[in-house]
């Protein structure tokens, strides 16, 4: 008997509807809002999309509270690279000081694994939280030293630069001790 | 004398004639933004947003994919029946659209000296041709599957054939108690009728026959949870599989048409017509705005239904006409006749 009277009134039916028209209801005003509530669609190009603090994305080398760059070719990062897709060159410098000629990464090959940051007892190279560096060549993605360095302006601007090791990484740098002649 | 008969009949011609551009007009671009309308709701309670990029809230959506269903390519199959394949969207278009001439929007209105009508053809039978009209749209259906010699489409054709047939008794019994308690088949005299019952509305005697009937619309229209001829999960689209370009937009204007006219056709029979709705006749007087969120509402229904159910089964759907809504029906023509007797 009740079998039949759920049959005749649709009882299952009229629940499930309800919870369509709750879902409905609740979310009626979301397309009106900056930030989504109950809708879930991410209207990505439009609004983008923050990356989480550590996100780790497109490299950047990082530069000293001079403007110059940390990095002295020591060659670690190319050397625990994974995928092999940093190339380092020096040469000697005017000084006799070793100098790094160039430092290219091929941004495609990457795998992201930060392995390179890890490695770098200076503290050199970073990846950045940008995400958004599509481009119509594959010479594009090869970076070399002086988009790398502006990476580190655009990306990594002030304290964010400056607390990134302390945040996410042990901080190696600061196992060795540098001195003057050190580098 | 003659010449002022014949500038009457010129006048009446005319009339006539801007009726019909204003009901296509004003029908048309109820099915451009039922599709908005859908597609919006949809997404809404399946919390996405839906169409937001052409236009504001995407409002233009419809009118871009109408440009893009226009421009597209006429494909016919090569070993199709390339003459029954092209008239098959058209008997189903013209089904559609002929159903809307007996829809009474508004009672009647006078302009100067001339009375205007809210229907375009007040005819005694309109009941009768509404019922006609869609299960005429089953023949475009099984002729156009039947003529895409495909089997998706042939499958999806002979689908919609048992199942019009089958729905349509159930609907055809359903409106058999309005029928017997208004007294008339003529569309306006049921409207009027019910204003002059006791309950302004028939949904609420015939609540039965109401739930009946908007079992029996769902099927008829093809849609959620009956759309068994156009599944898409099994028959790739139905028995418009093989068709695109404006064909296609046709079959779809038509489902939309008819999705509008049995709403009307609800409103019309069960929900009071033009009237106001019981209570709220302070707001507005009696016009066609109530007959349009009367629709509107129903409208809302067949979409709220199609994102809250599953697919039936086939034998469960035949199970449900002819077990389930069919005796329902006739119990409900035998309790309202003895009704009829028993308070005359």
């Amino acid at each position: 008997m009740s079998g039949l009277l759920k049959k005749l009134f649709l009882l299952e039916i009229a629940q499930g509807m309800a919870l369509t028209l709750k879902v409905w209801i609740t979310g009626l005003f979301d397309p009106f809002r900056k930030d989504n509530k109950v809708i879930q669609t991410r209207r990505y190009p439009k609004v983008p999309r923050y990356s989480e603090s550590g996100f780790r994305g497109l490299h950047a080398l990082a530069k000293d509270e001079n403007g110059k760059m940390k990095c002295v070719g020591c060659g670690m990062c190319a050397a625990i690279c994974p995928s092999q897709c940093i190339y380092i060159h020096t040469a000697e410098g005017p000084d006799f000081k070793k100098q790094v000629t160039s430092y290219r990464i091929e941004v495609l090959r990457c795998v992201y694994c930060a392995l390179c940051v890890e490695a770098c007892p200076y503290g050199a190279i970073v990846l950045t939280e940008h995400y958004e560096y599509s481009d119509y060549h594959r010479e594009d993605f090869d970076y070399d030293m002086p988009r790398l360095l502006e990476n580190w302006d655009k990306y990594m601007a002030g304290d964010k630069g400056r607390n990134y090791f302390d945040k996410f990484w042990l901080p190696k740098a600061r196992l060795f001790s540098r001195t003057k002649s050190a580098s | 004398m003659e010449i002022a008969g014949a500038f009457d009949t010129l006048l009446n011609i005319l009339g006539i004639l801007i009726k019909m551009a204003v009901v296509i007009g004003i029908g048309m671009l109820h099915v451009a933004y039922a599709t908005w309308f859908e597609r919006k709701v949809i997404a809404h309670m399946q919390i996405r947003l839906g169409p937001m990029e052409v236009g504001w809230h995407g409002l233009l959506q419809p009118i871009a994919d109408g440009v893009k269903l226009l421009f597209k390519e006429d494909i016919i199959p090569a070993k199709a029946d390339r003459y029954v394949f092209m008239i098959a969207p058209m008997i189903c278009f013209f089904a559609a659209m002929s159903s809307l001439v007996v829809v009474p929007f508004f009672g009647s209105f006078t302009l100067g000296p001339y009375e205007v009508k809210g229907v375009l053809a007040d005819i005694n039978i309109g009941l009768l041709f509404i019922l006609a009209m869609s299960s005429l749209g089953a023949y475009g259906l099984i002729m156009a599957g039947w003529a895409s010699n495909s089997k998706y489409a042939f499958l999806g054709g002979l689908r919609s054939s048992a199942q019009v047939i089958s729905y349509e008794i159930a609907m055809g019994l359903s409106l058999v108690g309005v029928m017997m308690l208004s007294g008339s088949m003529n569309l306006s005299h049921i409207v009027e009728a019910q204003a002059a019952s006791s309950l302004k509305w028939y949904a609420f005697p015939q609540f039965l026959a109401f739930i009946v009937f908007c079992v029996a619309a769902l099927a008829e229209t093809n849609r959620t949870p009956f759309d068994l001829p156009e599944a898409e999960s099994e028959l790739v689209a139905g028995y418009f599989t093989e068709y695109s370009g404006f064909r296609f937009a046709l079959f779809f204007l038509a489902e939309y048409l008819g999705m509008i006219i049995m709403a009307s056709l609800g409103t019309v029979c069960f929900l009071g017509g033009w009237n106001p709705i019981p209570g709220f006749g302070w707001l507005l007087p009696p016009g066609v705005w109530w007959f349009l969120v009367k629709v509107y509402a129903l409208f809302f229904m067949y979409v709220w239904v199609r994102t809250t159910l599953p697919r039936y089964r086939y034998d469960q759907l035949m199970a449900i006409g002819w077990k389930l809504m069919i005796p329902l029906a006739l119990f409900n023509i035998f309790a309202t006749g003895i009704w009829k007797v028993l308070f005359p």
